[in-house]
């Protein structure tokens, strides 16, 4: 049987079927959570990735099953991390879980990177970690964030646009290091 | 079970285990919590829920017998039900019983939850369903209050004469065989004796013999199941 | 010391099926040979507490199984395969080994992994949910085995348990019991030689109710050598040996 039709019948409550699914797919898929996570957090997140399969089979359109089965596992690692805190993981392991539209400092707000992302844009109290407090942290509107430092909005919005670039770079940097986190 | 192996570090099997664990789970139903809860034991409720005579099967069995009986009394006068509930209790106390009906006994006969404290609770479920429907028949069916209740003390006599023939004999069908011929003949004997059907439910004096019956068969019981036989 | 046994008889009526056997057994594997009728099962079933001793000292994991409340610690701690099994025909494999798993007091909330542990452990993870009554004799044994292992006991007993087992499952079963043996006792019967050879750490030939023979297989082997018995391999050799001197 092919994994769409794996994935059919795991809908229809077949558990040997989602045991098949298992043995393909959960080597490469640990293989690809451990680059982003300790081992045994690893397999938590994989059994709870399964349990979702086992639980959300019917959801799925022919296509491409590994895709769909990354999707969830990166969505139960999100999950996992938000239940657990930051624990060791590296910044740009975090952005690959937390995809969303590519803005990384959206993406840093998970709750869960604040530290590491602040920590890349400098030392506390210089004026990019100040933006970044004022407008992505507290979520003020750039005016106040402006009258608050005592600057032009002009500048502000500079600033955040710094703030942006320097993310990125650490990210960048970061990837290379990593190797590829996908 | 993984042919390919993941990381070295995390166990694959392991994960697959607590998956399995949870696709595999059943989830008892209400009555199994409750029983667990009451009888302060998991094993015990579990058990006392598969048995044989407590099936939907029997109990629809049972609940039609006593209807039938009920639909009679309420035509002729006679307390049928009265008279046929000691004996299809006795039929299922026999079959909650050992080696006739439990194809595991000798597995069961090394658990920790003694095959004997299943037998037990298991005939005393047997028993009071047995007793509600058969009172509730009863009372529906508008006979005399003393033959409504009357046949309780009978009714226990007969299924421990079932269960104490059950298990000496090491048989289910012995059990049930003694139970039913055994009522028979009371009723019979009453029939004879006093010349009304219903003397083996409705007469006060025979209570204490009952329940002195009832107590030897107990004991027996208890005796037969407390030192587990050796094979023939 | 997981198995103390001493001068242990068992008569039925005039018969004594265990005529007076003593033995030790730590943690190993630990084989019990002989024909049939020699009293193997017997002396199993007083290890797995369904038999009582007719007279003579039986401790099991340092309790004494006369007492009720010990009896009921040595059962939890107990792993039984009886040779016929019998099954519940519409129970599913998860529901029988459960079943037993909770009878043994295990705790509810361990016994989900428990189970799925044990019916992986003996290959039959792809007919977790089949009944029973759709499972080949030699599955019904794996599936007798995982419930006898399912609350990883500290004593297994195993009466004749490859019956019906191929090759290659033989060989994943040594396995399982060369893994339990590292930190209990498991006790074998069986009338297959060769099956003892391979596993077990201590072997016991029985015959009419004796102990005839305590040793490794190894010593075993070597009894059989330069005698002429029959036998097509060294331990066969050895078995026929020790039982024709027996009886002679």
């Amino acid at each position: 049987m092919d994994d769409d039709e794996l994935i059919t019948a795991i809908a229809a409550g077949d558990d040997t079927a989602l045991r098949e699914l298992f043995s393909r797919h959960a080597p490469w898929l640990a293989i690809r959570l451990r680059s982003l996570l300790p081992a045994t957090d690893t397999e938590d997140v994989l059994q709870e990735t399964f349990l979702a399969v086992w639980q959300g089979a019917s959801g799925y359109r022919p296509g491409s099953a590994g895709g769909w089965l990354w999707g969830i596992a990166r969505r139960q690692a999100a999950l996992f991390l938000r239940r657990r805190g930051p624990a060791t993981l590296e910044l740009p392991g975090l952005l690959a879980i937390n995809d969303s539209d590519g803005d990384p400092a959206e993406a840093a707000l998970s709750g869960v990177v604040m530290a590491r992302a602040a920590a890349a844009l400098g030392p506390d109290g210089s004026p990019e970690r100040e933006v970044w407090r004022l407008v992505y942290v507290e979520d003020r509107p750039v005016a106040e964030a402006a009258e608050l430092l005592g600057v032009p909005v002009g500048t502000v919005k500079s600033r955040a646009h710094r703030v942006r670039r320097l993310l990125r770079v650490a990210l960048r940097m970061g990837t290379a290091t990593e190797g590829g986190a996908s | 079970m993984t042919g390919t192996n993941g990381p070295p570090d995390v166990d694959l099997d392991r994960v697959w285990t607590g998956v399995a664990a949870q696709v595999w789970l059943r989830r008892p139903g209400r009555i199994e919590r409750l029983a667990a809860r009451l009888l302060r034991s998991p094993g015990l409720a579990r058990a006392l829920v598969v048995t044989p005579s407590l099936l939907i099967g029997w109990v629809i069995a049972t609940a039609v017998v006593l209807l039938a009986g009920m639909a009679a009394t309420l035509g002729t006068h006679t307390p049928y039900v009265a008279l046929f509930d000691p004996a299809v209790a006795a039929a299922g106390i026999a079959y909650a019983y050992g080696p006739g009906i439990d194809r595991a006994w000798e597995l069961s006969q090394s658990m920790a939850v003694s095959d004997r404290m299943v037998l037990l609770a298991r005939a005393l479920a047997v028993f009071g369903l047995n007793a509600v429907f058969g009172l509730l028949a009863s009372a529906a069916s508008g006979a005399a209050v003393a033959v409504t209740f009357g046949w309780l003390v009978p009714m226990t006599a007969v299924c421990a004469l079932a269960l104490a023939a059950a298990t000496l004999a090491r048989s289910a069908n012995v059990g049930v065989a003694a139970g039913m011929s055994g009522w028979v003949i009371i009723v019979l004997a009453g029939k004879a004796i006093a010349g009304q059907v219903t003397a083996a439910v409705a007469s006060p004096s025979l209570v204490a013999p009952y329940l002195v019956f009832t107590a030897c068969c107990g004991a027996l019981v208890l005796y037969t199941t407390r030192i587990p036989r050796g094979a023939a | 010391m997981n198995v103390e046994l001493e001068e242990l008889v068992r008569r039925f009526g005039h018969t004594q099926a265990v005529a007076g056997v003593s033995l030790r057994a730590g943690p190993g594997v630990f084989g019990l040979l002989g024909p049939n009728g020699a009293g193997k099962t017997s002396l199993l079933r007083m290890m797995a507490t369904v038999l009582p001793p007719t007279s003579g000292r039986l401790e099991l994991l340092s309790r004494d199984p006369g007492n009720h409340a010990e009896r009921r610690e040595i059962r939890r701690r107990l792993g039984y395969l009886p040779q016929n099994l019998g099954y519940y025909p519409g129970f599913t494999v998860v529901d029988f080994i459960e079943y037993f798993a909770l009878l043994k007091d295990m705790p509810p909330r361990q016994v989900p992994r428990a189970v799925a542990t044990a019916v992986e452990r003996v290959g039959l993870g792809d007919k977790a949910r089949s009944k029973l009554k759709t499972l080949s004799g030699g599955m019904l044994r794996r599936v007798g085995i995982a419930q006898a292992i399912v609350n990883d006991p500290e004593l297994l007993l195993l009466d004749e348990p490859t019956a019906g087992l191929d090759p290659e499952q033989r060989v994943a079963f040594r396995t399982l019991l060369r893994e339990i043996g590292e930190c209990g006792t498991v006790v074998v019967s069986t009338h297959l030689v060769e099956d003892v050879g391979a596993a077990c750490t201590e072997v016991a030939l029985m015959d009419r109710g004796r102990i005839v023979f305590h040793g490794t297989p190894h010593q075993l082997t070597a009894r059989g050598e330069g005698t002429g018995a029959a036998g097509d391999a060294p331990l066969e050799r050895g078995y026929s040996a020790v039982l024709a001197a027996a009886r002679s």
